[in-house]
C-alpha cells in the first residue's frame, strides 16, 4: 500500500479530482450540503499528496521526479508519461492549494451544485494534467481539458454578459490551440516520439529535413522549427495573456463566478507562462532568442498598459482582473530578458529572472486570487462591482477592510510582502538584458500603485457609508478560512523567500545548464 | 548578549505589537497602547544598549556590529540579508529610537486616552469634543508597525532590507495621513503621499538593481567600505548622459530619496500629510520617515562621491544633490513664510531642513549632513508635538466657547504662553533651535557646520542659499512663535486654551533637553579659535563610517558671523512685524508682497501644474488611450471586426453556397423521388382480388416464356 | 386404366373453378371457397402424380396431408379475421376491405 502511494503519488494527486467529480455526480442532486463537503474533502486529497510530494522532493537531483511512465498510444509513440522539477512542483503546489480554497468559497452557489462541483474537479485534473504531463500529447489533451469545464463554468454560473465572456475566452484560447495541435504534431513528426524528455534531447541538435509520410515533400527542419516555434508561442500567450492578446481576460475574469476566476487568475494564465518554461526556452533557445525582442517589447507594454488599463476601470472586478495582465507581463518580461541570455555572458542574471519569474507566477496565484475573493465577498453582499457604489466600508466591515488592504498591498507589490520578491527579482535579471524595457516598467510599477490606492480609497475609504449602513458586509467565518492559507503565504514568501526559491532555483539552473 | 543578536531583535517587539493588537488586543483601548509603548520600550532599552556597545568598541567603522543570514537564492550564489551597527547606524538608532518612544507616550494623551467616547464620533474622522478616538487601538498597531518598519530600516546591512523598511513605513505613512479617511482632504493627501514616494521609489529599485547589477551585492560594507568596488564604479561608464556607472546609480538611489525626503520637485506631498494626526506628522513627517531618506543619502555618501576627493570640484551627480538641496532649502523656507496653518508651516520648516542635509551631502560634507540629521530630528519632533499641544489647547476652546474656528490657524491663536506654559517653553527652544539661535542650541551647531562646509569648500552658491534660507527660516519661525504665543489672545477659542495632559508636555520636556544638549557633542574644534576641553566627538566617530576619515574644516569667521547674524536678524524681524497683530487682522506681508504673497501661499502653483501636467494625463491616457481606444476600440474592435467578418463569411456560404447548391441538389432528389411514389402508388388500390390478377398474369407471362420461348 | 391426364384435366378444371371464385367473387368467404378449391385442384394433381410416377414414394401422400391441414388451418383463421372485419366494418365485400390502399 504504501510502495503503491509512493510510487503513485503524481497520477494520485492527478486522478483523484476526477474520482471525486464521478463521486460528486453520484450523489443524489439535493442534498447540497453533503455535494458541498464531499467536493472540498476531495479536493484536499491531491492538495495532501502535493505536500508530501513537496517534502519528498530533493531539489539537488538532476532531471524529474516521482516519474511514471506506461503505455498509452504506442503506435505513435506517445505515453503516459508524469514528473515534476521544481518549476511544475510549484505550480502543482499553488493548483491543489487554490482549488480547495476556491471550492470553499464556492457555497454561495446554489444553483446545480452537483455540476458545479464536478466541472471545478475536473477542471483541476485539467489543470494538474498540464503541469505533470512529460509527453507532449498528454500535455495537449489537458490543455484542452482544462478549457472545457472553465468555459461551462463561466457560462453557465457567471454573471450578466457570460455569454460573450466565455465565448471570446473559448474561442480566442481555442485559436491558440489549434496551432499548438499542428506544432505538436509537427514535432511528433520530425522526432518519432511525443515524449518530452527524448524530444529535449534529440529536438535541438536534429537537422534531417522532415518528410511527411515518405512524400518527397522535403521540409526543412529550419522551417518546421520555426512554425512550430511561432504556434507554440501565439497559444502560450494568448493563455498568458501577452499584451495584444489579453482582451478575453478581463471579460472572462469579470463574467466568471468568484471562485473561477480566482483559478483563472491563480492557475490557468500560470499554464501559459509554465508552457514557455517548459517547451519555448528549451526547444527553441535560437528562435527564443532572435525573437526575444518582441517578446520583452510585448511584456512591457502588458506591464505598462495593463497597469494603465486597470488605473481607468470603474468597475472593481475588472480593475483586478486588469491587474492579473499587469503582473503577467513581469512573468513575461523575465521569461523573454532569460531567452535573450541564453548562452551569454548574462546568463547569472538570466537564472535570476526566471527565478523571478516562477515566484511571481506563484505570487500571482495567490494574490490575484485572493483579491478576486475579496471582491466576490464584497459583490455578494452589495450585489454591485461599481467602484462608485462603495466607500466608506472600512468602519462598517473591519476585519474585511484589513484582509483587502493586505492583499492589495501584496499586490502591489509591498516588500515584506509576496510579491516584492519576485518583482524585485524579474526587474533585477532583466535590468542588465533588457535595460531600457526594464526602465520603461518602472511606469507600470508607478501606475500599480495608483490602480490599488484606487481600488482601496474607493471601498474602504470615504465618510461612513449611510447607504451600507445596516446590510451585513462583514466577510465570514468562511471566507476567512478561505483567505488565512493565502495571507499565511505571502506572508511567509516575502519573509522568507528561500524554502520555495531554494527549489525553484535548483530546477532552473539546469535548465541554463 | 552578543551585541548582534540584540541589533537583530531591535526591531521585533514593535511588529509583534502590531500583529496583537490588529489579532486580538483591539478590543481594548489600554491593552493596545499598553503593548504598543511597551513593545518600543523593549525596543528603545536594546537600541540604547546596542548604542552603547557600539560606542564601547573601539574602530567600530573598521569593526561594525555585524550578522546576516541568506535570504534569497540566486543561482549559484545567495543575496544576504542581515544587520550592521556601524557609527552612522548606531547614531540614527539613539534619535530614532528616542524620537519614536516621545511620541508613544505622546499618541496616548494627543488621542483623549481616558475620556469617553463621544457617541457622535464616527472612525474615519477626528473626536468633535475631546472624546477618545474611535479608533484607538488602530492607530497604536498602525504607528507600531512604522516603528518596525523604521528600526529595520536603521538596523540593515544593506539595500534591499533598507527598501523593506522604506516602503512599509510607506505604507504605514499613508494609511496614517489617512487615518480620518473621512475627511475627503485626508484621502486625497494619503494618495498623493503614496504616489509621490512611489516615483522616487521606482527610478530607487531600478538603482538597486543596477547596483546589484554591477556589484552582485547590495551589502553596504561590501560597496561602500570597499576601494576597489567604488572605483570599478567610478571608473565604468553607465552609457547615460556620460554619468559613471557610481554616477547612475547614487543619482537613480537619490531620486528615492527626493522622493521620501521630500524635496523639489517631489515635495508636494509633505504639506498635504499633514492631515494626519499631529503624533504622526511629529513621528513620520519630522523625526523619523523623511530623515530616511537623509539617512539613505548619507550612507550612500561614498557611492556618490566615488572618484571625488576633498579639495576638488564636485563631479555632476554631486553637483545635482547638492543643487537639488540647496534650491529646496530656499524655496521651501520661502512657502513658509505665507502659512498660516501652524503644521503646515512646519512641514515646509521640514522640507527645508530636509534640504539642507540633501546639500551638505551634496557638498562632500557628509557629518555636517548627519550632524543635522540628528539635531533636526530631535527639534523638529518637539515642534510637531509642540504644535500638536497648541493644537489640542485650541481645539478645547474651540469646543468651550462653541465656535466655528479653525484651530489650527495661528491668526486665531495669540497669548498661549500663559494658558500652555510648558509648551510654550519647549516650543520656543524648539523654534530657537531651528533657527539656529547662536551657542546653546544644537540647531546652531549644525546648521553652522553646514555653512561653514559650504563656504570653506568654496561653494558659494549653495552657501548664498542656505543663508538666505536660514534668514527666512528664523523669521518664519519666530512670526510662528510670536502669532501663537504671544501678544494677546486674538480669539475667545484662544483664551480658553488649557495646558494639555502629562503623557503630552512630558515628551515635550524630554525632546527640548535633546535639542539643546545634542549639539554639543559636534562642537568643532578650534571654535572662535579657542581650543576647547571638549573634542569634536561627532566627527571623530561619524566620520569613522568612512573608508576615508573626512578632515574637519580649519575654523572660519565669515561663515559663523554669516549664521549669527541671519539667525538674531531673522528672529527680530519676525518679532518686530507680527508682535501686534490685532483679532481679526491679515498678515502685514499680505499688504507688502503683494502679489507675490498669492505665489508664495498657494506654494507656487506647483500642486495646480502637477495636476495639469502630470496626473490628469496620465489618467486621460490610461482611461481613453490604453482602455478605450486600445483595449476596447483597437484590439476588441479588431476582434469584432474577425468575428463580424467570419460571420459574413459565413452567412454568403450559406446563402450561396449552402441554400442554392447543397441543399438544392439534396431537395431535388428527395422532391423526384416523391414524385414519382405519387406516380407509382396508384397501384396501390388495397383490393386483394386486383393484385391477384396480376400476379396471376405475370406467372401466366412467366410460364408462356418458359414454356413457349425456352421450351 | 383411366389415364394420368384425365385427372389432370380434372385438377385443371377445378383449379381454374377456384381462380374464378378467388378473382371474381365479391364475398370474402366466396373467395376463401375458391382457395381451398384451388388447394383441392393441386392435391388431386400430387396424388395422381404419386400414383403413376412413384408409387412406392409416399411423398406425394405425404405432402397432400400436409395441404390439408393447411388449408384447414387457413380456413380457421380467415374465416376468423373475415368475422372479425365483418364485425368491424358490416361488410364482407372484397372490394370494401381496401385498408392497405395509399
Amino acid at each position: 500500500m504504501i510502495d503503491f502511494l509512493s510510487s503513485h503519488v503524481l497520477s494520485i494527486i492527478l486522478l483523484s479530482p476526477v474520482v471525486g467529480a464521478v463521486l460528486v455526480l453520484l450523489l443524489p442532486a439535493n442534498r447540497l450540503r453533503t455535494i458541498r463537503w464531499t467536493a472540498f474533502l476531495v479536493s484536499l486529497v491531491p492538495l495532501a499528496f502535493s505536500i508530501l510530494a513537496w517534502r519528498a522532493y530533493a531539489p539537488g537531483v538532476e532531471g524529474y521526479q516521482f516519474v511514471e511512465k506506461a503505455e498509452w498510444y504506442a503506435a505513435i509513440g506517445s505515453s503516459y508519461h508524469l514528473g515534476v522539477d521544481g518549476i511544475s512542483l510549484s505550480m502543482v503546489l499553488l493548483t491543489t492549494l487554490l482549488t480547495p480554497l476556491a471550492l470553499l468559497i464556492s457555497w454561495s452557489i446554489e444553483e446545480r451544485v452537483r455540476g458545479y462541483m464536478a466541472l471545478f474537479l475536473l477542471l483541476e485534473t485539467g489543470m494538474l494534467g498540464v503541469f505533470l504531463s512529460l509527453d507532449l500529447l498528454m500535455f495537449f489533451v489537458f490543455w484542452e481539458v482544462g478549457l472545457v469545464p472553465m468555459y461551462f463554468l463561466i457560462n453557465q454560473w457567471g454573471s450578466a454578459n457570460r455569454n460573450y465572456a466565455s465565448f471570446k475566452f473559448l474561442i480566442y484560447t481555442m485559436a491558440g490551440s489549434l496551432g499548438l495541435l499542428l506544432a505538436i504534431q509537427l514535432i511528433g513528426l520530425a522526432s518519432g516520439t511525443f515524449d518530452l524528455v527524448e524530444i529535449t534531447q534529440k529536438w535541438t541538435a536534429l537537422n534531417e529535413p522532415l518528410t511527411v509520410l515518405g512524400l518527397p515533400l522535403a521540409v526543412p527542419i529550419g522551417t518546421v522549427k520555426a512554425v512550430a516555434f511561432w504556434a507554440f508561442v501565439l497559444a502560450f500567450a494568448i493563455k498568458v495573456p501577452v499584451w495584444p492578446f489579453h482582451t478575453w481576460l478581463p471579460d472572462a475574469h469579470t463574467e466568471a463566478p468568484t471562485a473561477g476566476s480566482m483559478i483563472l487568475a491563480g492557475v490557468l494564465l500560470n499554464l501559459g507562462a509554465y508552457g514557455f518554461l517548459r517547451f519555448v526556452l528549451p526547444l527553441y533557445p535560437e528562435q527564443a532568442q532572435a525573437y526575444a525582442w518582441i517578446l520583452g517589447l510585448l511584456a512591457v507594454l502588458a506591464i505598462v498598459l495593463g497597469a494603465f488599463s486597470s488605473w481607468a476601470q470603474d468597475d472593481f472586478k475588472r480593475l483586478v482582473a486588469y491587474s492579473s495582465v499587469n503582473h503577467m507581463g513581469f512573468v513575461v518580461l523575465g521569461v523573454a530578458a532569460a531567452a535573450q541570455a541564453r548562452g551569454t555572458l548574462a546568463t547569472p542574471d538570466a537564472v535570476i529572472a526566471v527565478n523571478g519569474a516562477v515566484l511571481q507566477m506563484f505570487n500571482h496565484g495567490l494574490s490575484a486570487a485572493g483579491m478576486f475573493l475579496l471582491v466576490g465577498v464584497i459583490y455578494e453582499r452589495t450585489h454591485t462591482r461599481d467602484l462608485n457604489a462603495y466607500g466608506g466600508l472600512f468602519p462598517l466591515a473591519p476585519v474585511y477592510g484589513g484582509i483587502l488592504l493586505f492583499t492589495a498591498m501584496a499586490s502591489l507589490g509591498l516588500p515584506g510582502l509576496n510579491g516584492f520578491v519576485s518583482e524585485f527579482m524579474v526587474v533585477r535579471g532583466a535590468w542588465p538584458i533588457f535595460t531600457l524595457y526594464t526602465a520603461v516598467g518602472m511606469i507600470g510599477l508607478l501606475i500599480t500603485g495608483a490602480y490599488i490606492l484606487k481600488g482601496l480609497g474607493k471601498v474602504l475609504h470615504g465618510p461612513m457609508n449611510e447607504k451600507w449602513v445596516g446590510h451585513k458586509l462583514e466577510i465570514g467565518r468562511r471566507e476567512i478560512l478561505a483567505m488565512a492559507p493565502l495571507m499565511v503565504l505571502m506572508l511567509v514568501i516575502g519573509v522568507w523567500p528561500s524554502w520555495i526559491l531554494g527549489v525553484i532555483n535548483a530546477t532552473v539552473m539546469r535548465l541554463f545548464g | 548578549m552578543q551585541p548582534e543578536l540584540l541589533t537583530w531583535l531591535i526591531p521585533l517587539p514593535p511588529i509583534l505589537a502590531f500583529g496583537l493588537i490588529v489579532l486580538w488586543a483591539y478590543r481594548s483601548n489600554r491593552l493596545s497602547h499598553t503593548l504598543a509603548v511597551g513593545a518600543m520600550v523593549i525596543s528603545w532599552g536594546m537600541a540604547m544598549a546596542v548604542f552603547a556597545l557600539a560606542l564601547a568598541r573601539p574602530h567600530l567603522g573598521e569593526n561594525p556590529i555585524a550578522s546576516s543570514v541568506a535570504w534569497l537564492p540566486t543561482g549559484e550564489t545567495a543575496l544576504r540579508l542581515g544587520v550592521l551597527v556601524d557609527p552612522l547606524t548606531a547614531v540614527t538608532l539613539f534619535f530614532v529610537a528616542w524620537t519614536c518612544l516621545a511620541i508613544f507616550v505622546y499618541s496616548i494623551g494627543y488621542h483623549n486616552f481616558g475620556k469617553p467616547r463621544d457617541p457622535n464620533d464616527r472612525p474615519g474622522l477626528p473626536p468633535h469634543a475631546g472624546g477618545i478616538e474611535p479608533m484607538y487601538a488602530r492607530f497604536f498597531a498602525f504607528i507600531s508597525l512604522f516603528a518596525f518598519g523604521m528600526l529595520t530600516l536603521v538596523v540593515s546591512d544593506n539595500l534591499l532590507l533598507l527598501f523593506i523598511g522604506w516602503e512599509i513605513m510607506g505604507l504605514c505613512s499613508y494609511l496614517l495621513i489617512g487615518f480620518w479617511y473621512g475627511k475627503e482632504s485626508a484621502r486625497k493627501a494619503m494618495v498623493k503621499a503614496f504616489m509621490t514616494t512611489r516615483v522616487g521609489d521606482v527610478f530607487m529599485l531600478l538603482g538597486l538593481a543596477a547596483l546589484y547589477t554591477s556589484t552582485g551585492t547590495l551589502n553596504y560594507r561590501e560597496i561602500l567600505f570597499n576601494e576597489e568596488v567604488l572605483t570599478t564604479l567610478a571608473e565604468a561608464s553607465s552609457g547615460v548622459l556620460g554619468l559613471s556607472m557610481a554616477g547612475l546609480i547614487s543619482l537613480l538611489i537619490f531620486l528615492g530619496v527626493v522622493g521620501k525626503s521630500a524635496q523639489f520637485p517631489l515635495h508636494v506631498w509633505l504639506p498635504d500629510a499633514m492631515e494626519g494626526p499631529t503624533p504622526v506628522s511629529a513621528m513620520i513627517h519630522a523625526a523619523t520617515m523623511v530623515s530616511a531618506g537623509v539617512y539613505l543619502s548619507v550612507r550612500f555618501f561614498p557611492l556618490l562621491t566615488a572618484g571625488w576627493h576633498e579639495g576638488s570640484p564636485l563631479t555632476l551627480p554631486m553637483t545635482i544633490v547638492a543643487g537639488i538641496g540647496g534650491f529646496t532649502a530656499l524655496f521651501a523656507a520661502t512657502i513658509a513664510v505665507a502659512q498660516n496653518d501652524i503644521k503646515r508651516v512646519l512641514a515646509y520648516s521640514t522640507i527645508s531642513q530636509l534640504g539642507y542635509m540633501v546639500a551638505a551631502v551634496g557638498i562632500g560634507a557628509y557629518v555636517a549632513a548627519a550632524f543635522h540629521l540628528i539635531t533636526h530630528a530631535f527639534f523638529k519632533a518637539l515642534l510637531f508635538l509642540g504644535s500638536g499641544s497648541v493644537i489640542h489647547g485650541m481645539e478645547h476652546g474651540v469646543h468651550a466657547t462653541h465656535g466655528h474656528i479653525d484651530a489650527q490657524d495661528m491668526l486665531n491663536m495669540g497669548g498661549l504662553r500663559k494658558s500652555m506654559p510648558i509648551t510654550f517653553v519647549t516650543f520656543v527652544i524648539g523654534g530657537l533651535a531651528l533657527s539656529g539661535f547662536p551657542i546653546v542650541t544644537a540647531g546652531f551647531w549644525s546648521k553652522d557646520e553646514i555653512l561653514a562646509e559650504a563656504f570653506g569648500t568654496g561653494q558659494l552658491i549653495i552657501f548664498g542659499l542656505l543663508a538666505v534660507a536660514a534668514l527666512l527660516t528664523a523669521f518664519y519661525t519666530m512670526r510662528q512663535i510670536t502669532l501663537t504665543f504671544l501678544g494677546a489672545p486674538r480669539t475667545p477659542a484662544a483664551s480658553h486654551a488649557h495646558e494639555s495632559v502629562p503623557t503630552m508636555t512630558l515628551p515635550l520636556i524630554v525632546l527640548a533637553i535633546f535639542a539643546v544638549s545634542v549639539g554639543w557633542v559636534g562642537i568643532p574644534e578650534g571654535f572662535l579659535g579657542l581650543h576647547l576641553p571638549i573634542p569634536n566627538w561627532l566627527h571623530e566617530f561619524v566620520g569613522g563610517t568612512l573608508l576615508e576619515h573626512p578632515q574637519a574644516l580649519p575654523f572660519q569667521w565669515i561663515p559663523l558671523l554669516t549664521s549669527v547674524a541671519v539667525a538674531g536678524l531673522g528672529l527680530l524681524v519676525g518679532w518686530w512685524v507680527y508682535r501686534r497683530i490685532p483679532a481679526g487682522g491679515a498678515d502685514p506681508l499680505v499688504g507688502w508682497l503683494g502679489p507675490i504673497h498669492t505665489l508664495l501661499r498657494r506654494k507656487y502653483f506647483v500642486d495646480e501644474f502637477y495636476e495639469k501636467v502630470f496626473v490628469r494625463p496620465a489618467y486621460w491616457l490610461a482611461d481613453q488611450v490604453s482602455y478605450r481606444w486600445i483595449d476596447r476600440g483597437l484590439i476588441d474592435g479588431f476582434l469584432h471586426g474577425v468575428a463580424r467578418t467570419a460571420l459574413r463569411i459565413g452567412s454568403f456560404l450559406r446563402r450561396w453556397i449552402d441554400l442554392p447548391v447543397v441543399n438544392g441538389f439534396g431537395d431535388l432528389v428527395g422532391e423526384t423521388t416523391k414524385r414519382a411514389g405519387r406516380v407509382f402508388r396508384q397501384v396501390q388500390t388495397g383490393q386483394v382480388q386486383g393484385y391477384l390478377v396480376v400476379g396471376l398474369l405475370f406467372t401466366g407471362l412467366l410460364l408462356s416464356y418458359f414454356l413457349l420461348v425456352r421450351p | 386404366m383411366i389415364p394420368l391426364s384425365w385427372y389432370l384435366a380434372l385438377s385443371a378444371a377445378v383449379f381454374c373453378l377456384g381462380v374464378y371464385g378467388v378473382l371474381g367473387r365479391r364475398n370474402a368467404v366466396a373467395i376463401l371457397m375458391g382457395i381451398e378449391l384451388m388447394l383441392n385442384a393441386v392435391n388431386i394433381n400430387l396424388v395422381a402424380f404419386w400414383r403413376y410416377l412413384t408409387p412406392t414414394f409416399i411423398a406425394g401422400q405425404a405432402f397432400a396431408i400436409i395441404i390439408f391441414a393447411v388449408a384447414a388451418s387457413e380456413a380457421a383463421v380467415g374465416l376468423a379475421l373475415i368475422i372479425s372485419i365483418y364485425r368491424n366494418r358490416s361488410t364482407v365485400a372484397a372490394e370494401d376491405i381496401d385498408l392497405m390502399k395509399w
